[in-house]
């Protein structure tokens, strides 16, 4: 008997979902399997997770808003993401970009809140992340054009990198350091909430829409036309499909590196900004992990930038469902919803296996090649 | 393939049918709480508070399955805080904790968000007048009869060098109060004690705490080595090197029975207990403060708040006889660890004696300053001879020096 991996041609799309739903139901028996075993019922459970914890809830509209705080940035790292992957360019330095953008947000809203109008603030903390994301990753690419080094050991490294930078603006209490509250004994991070901050719209009751949720949909609606119909996005493709083929057309690719990974950079910089600018500080974990979801996010969406709204929606009612169902049961820690929640992604990476392939099984002395 | 998972699609969705039934909606005390680290840990800081809520609560006669809602490994991130709260008062807690001091700004800007919720914030020094309290405890208190026993020790070795394995030190007044707090029970017993102190920077570090310690031993000939850390690391490189020791937060004599003399050890359900039963009787939550008597509780050894660990059969003879005594004193209020006067105890054949001097509380010479350790003092007098001790916001704020006889190593 032989075993063959035959690349599928064309699976529909009721195959594809097929498979999908199934890769999320065998995670959630598996889960519930656990879940029983540790003596919580798991219907309840999932209920509450799926639901986000919003039936029967007092304050559900904060659940809502709470859940597109953590949406706006997973879906604009994940656009930006998708922009380098789609030339081939690994870029996995989201983290890095994100931090070096907060870090800047932070500094010119302390600087600068209060002193001149919010709105200008609130344009230039946008400015300033993304030329401080945007820089952060171009050193990458350009290292890459100039010595052909490896972008995605140098990404990745450089990730600690802004992260010991943050960690170390955020525990030294000197009296230069004016990322912390100057008043606190101890070192606590600065909060500007209340000096400049993205607005809202307040949609009938108490539900407000943040102004980053709009402008996250427009940028995703700018990359996207910009990705189909514009010359520099087509360059992007044939970039990624062939840099020889790119050269031979007559493309600077060196150029479209340069500018792709800048660009990639600078939208995980405003995702940095947006973030920083709704939440009104900093923290070493301000982050929240979208550099590395967003890796998940750009490739379950296969780069296509509609899609990565849909996946990034539906991975953060994974994420705050799990925190609301994890609270309510007291023998559930926030370490067993993260299990689960790897569970599903990992079934649905193998899903997303069988889409591209199936198995074809052979018998004994059967010479057909599949 | 197909079929089985039909199946599993019709037995879940069958099964979801049933979930959907509304829940019942009566109206419940909850309790809320988050953590920083996980609520199933089994030892350290978390768990020491989830044993203290839960252990409160069923002494109240309260269902902590049904009662007690939990967000946990929450870092001290603003935004992190503030979204937990909301789940929290989404679910109906009346009475939320933070344990952690980083949530200090989140809790605040709740408090005022949310008035028909308590909040309670552990180890913070922020406060309403209604709604929003902190706690803390006289862990200081625990140590000092700590460093009675460690004393005693040394005498009974003769070897006066002490160690002390710090998470920090002058740099947050917890530490340092902590520290002070031994050292000048050590030196109550043993006025040529020397007690040297390395600072692990770090609130959470297993591998330095076990090695800083076997330093202690090894560099400076320390004798008995106490800790202010999360693990029993430091008591276990004591025993491994046939020295003795004092642990912290929980009784780490099972971790090292060879070494180990007693720890200085809290008992959170006492708040917890307190804390709860004010919330339940208060009715309005604007009337927490009020009931509780004030917007910090600071219990010591008087609410048993914070005490030490059973004393084990290494401690030398006549511990037990002068931790009574002094315990006593503070206990009735009569005297406190930084004041103006010092405690010359002795114990000759199992009898302990206690005797009060006028003597002033002196640093050694260096306090912390905007990042800096070793900024020299100008006045190493802290409290003056025969003064009342300092105010507790030294204890818990601003306490940023070691005593005579304490040196950073």
């Amino acid at each position: 008997m032989r075993i063959h991996i035959v690349k599928r041609e064309n699976c529909s799309l009721l195959q594809k979902c097929g498979l999908y739903v199934g890769a999320v139901l065998i995670a959630l028996v598996l889960g519930g399997v656990l879940l029983l075993s540790i003596g919580v019922d798991p219907i309840a459970y999932y209920t509450e997770m799926f639901t986000m914890g919003t039936i029967g809830n007092r304050i559900a509209y904060k659940t809502f808003m709470n859940y597109l705080k953590d949406f706006v940035p997973l879906v604009l790292t994940s656009v930006a993401l998708s922009l380098a992957f789609k030339m081939r360019f690994w870029n996995i330095g989201g983290e890095g970009q994100f931090i070096m953008g907060a870090i800047a947000t932070a500094w010119v809203a302390i600087k600068l809140g209060g002193v001149l109008p919010t709105a200008v603030v609130l344009i230039l903390m946008c400015l300033a992340a993304m030329v401080a994301a945007g820089l952060y990753g171009l050193l990458v690419a350009a290292l890459k054009v100039k010595f052909g080094t490896n972008e995605t050991l140098l990404t990745l490294m450089l990730n600690y990198v802004a992260l010991y930078v943050l960690t170390y603006l955020l525990e030294t209490k000197a009296a230069w350091n004016f990322f912390l509250e100057p008043t606190a004994l101890r070192p606590v991070p600065q909060s500007f909430d209340n000096v400049v901050s993205f607005p809202s719209i307040p949609l009938g009751g108490k539900f407000a829409l943040n102004i980053c949720v709009i402008l996250a949909l427009a940028v995703g609606a700018l990359i996207y036309v910009y990705l189909k119909y514009t010359k520099q996005g087509y360059e992007i493709a044939v970039v990624g499909d062939s840099a020889g083929t790119a050269r031979y057309a007559g493309m600077k690719v060196n150029r479209i590196v340069l500018r792709t990974v800048f660009l990639s950079a600078c939208l995980v910089g405003l995702a940095a900004a947006f973030k920083v600018g709704t939440v009104g500080t900093i923290s070493t974990t301000i982050t929240n992990d979208v550099g590395w979801t967003g890796i998940i996010v750009a490739w379950l969406s296969q780069l296509n930038t509609g899609v990565i709204f849909v996946v990034s929606a539906l991975i953060c009612v994974l994420h705050t469902g799990s925190v609301e169902a994890a609270a309510s049961f007291s023998r559930v820690d926030s370490s067993f919803a993260n299990m689960l929640q790897g569970v599903i992604l990992f079934l649905i990476l193998a899903a997303d296996f069988f889409i591209r392939f199936r198995v074809v099984i052979t018998k004994k002395g059967d010479r057909n090649h599949g | 393939m197909k079929k089985i998972l039909a199946l599993v699609l019709v037995a879940v969705l069958a099964l979801g049918m049933v979930a959907c039934a509304p829940a019942g909606n009566e109206e419940v005390f909850k309790v809320g709480a988050i953590y920083i680290n996980s609520k199933n840990d089994t030892a350290g800081y978390t768990y020491a508070h989830h044993n203290g809520i839960t252990t409160a609560m069923k002494s109240l006669g309260m269902d902590v399955d049904k009662q007690l809602v939990i967000v946990d490994e929450v870092p001290e991130d603003k935004q992190k805080v503030a979204a937990a709260i909301d789940t929290l008062v989404g679910k109906g807690a009346k009475i939320i904790f933070g344990i952690s001091f980083g949530y200090i700004d989140a809790m605040e800007e709740a408090a005022a968000k949310y008035p028909d919720v308590i909040f309670s914030h552990g180890t913070g020094y922020k406060s309403n007048e209604t709604n929003f309290n902190n706690y803390f405890g006289r862990a200081y208190q625990a140590r000092y009869l700590a460093g009675i026993a460690a004393g005693l020790k040394s005498l009974e070795t003769g070897n006066n060098n002490v160690g002390y394995v710090a998470a920090h030190t002058t740099d947050y007044a917890e530490t340092a109060s902590g520290i002070n707090g031994f050292a000048l029970g050590v030196q109550a017993v043993n006025p040529n004690a020397k007690i040297y102190v390395k600072n692990l920077n770090n609130w959470a570090d297993e591998v330095n705490e076990k090695a800083y310690a076997e330093e202690l031993i090894n560099s400076y000939n320390c004798g008995v080595i106490s800790q202010h850390c999360d693990s029993a690391q430091p008591q276990i490189a004591a025993q491994n090197a046939n020295v003795f020791g004092c642990g912290y937060n929980s009784d780490m004599t099972p971790d090292a029975p060879k070494a180990h003399l007693t720890a200085a050890i809290w008992n959170w359900n006492v708040y917890y207990a307190t804390a709860i039963k004010a919330a339940q009787e208060c009715g309005e939550a604007k009337n927490f403060v009020t009931k509780m008597g004030g917007s910090a509780y600071y219990g010591g050894l008087k609410e048993g708040f914070v005490d030490v660990s059973p004393l084990s059969e290494n401690c030398a003879a006549g511990t037990d006889k002068a931790i009574e005594a002094v315990r006593a004193l503070m206990v009735s209020g009569e005297w406190d660890v930084f004041s103006g006067v010092k405690l010359n105890i002795t114990v000759t054949d199992g009898v302990a004696n206690v005797e009060k001097v006028n003597a002033a509380l002196e640093s050694n010479g260096f306090e912390y300053k905007d990042g800096d350790f070793k900024v020299p003092m100008d006045n190493v007098v802290v409290v003056e001879a025969g003064d009342p001790s300092v105010a507790d916001g030294v204890i818990t704020g601003t306490m940023n020096y070691l005593v005579r006889g304490v040196q950073e190593v």
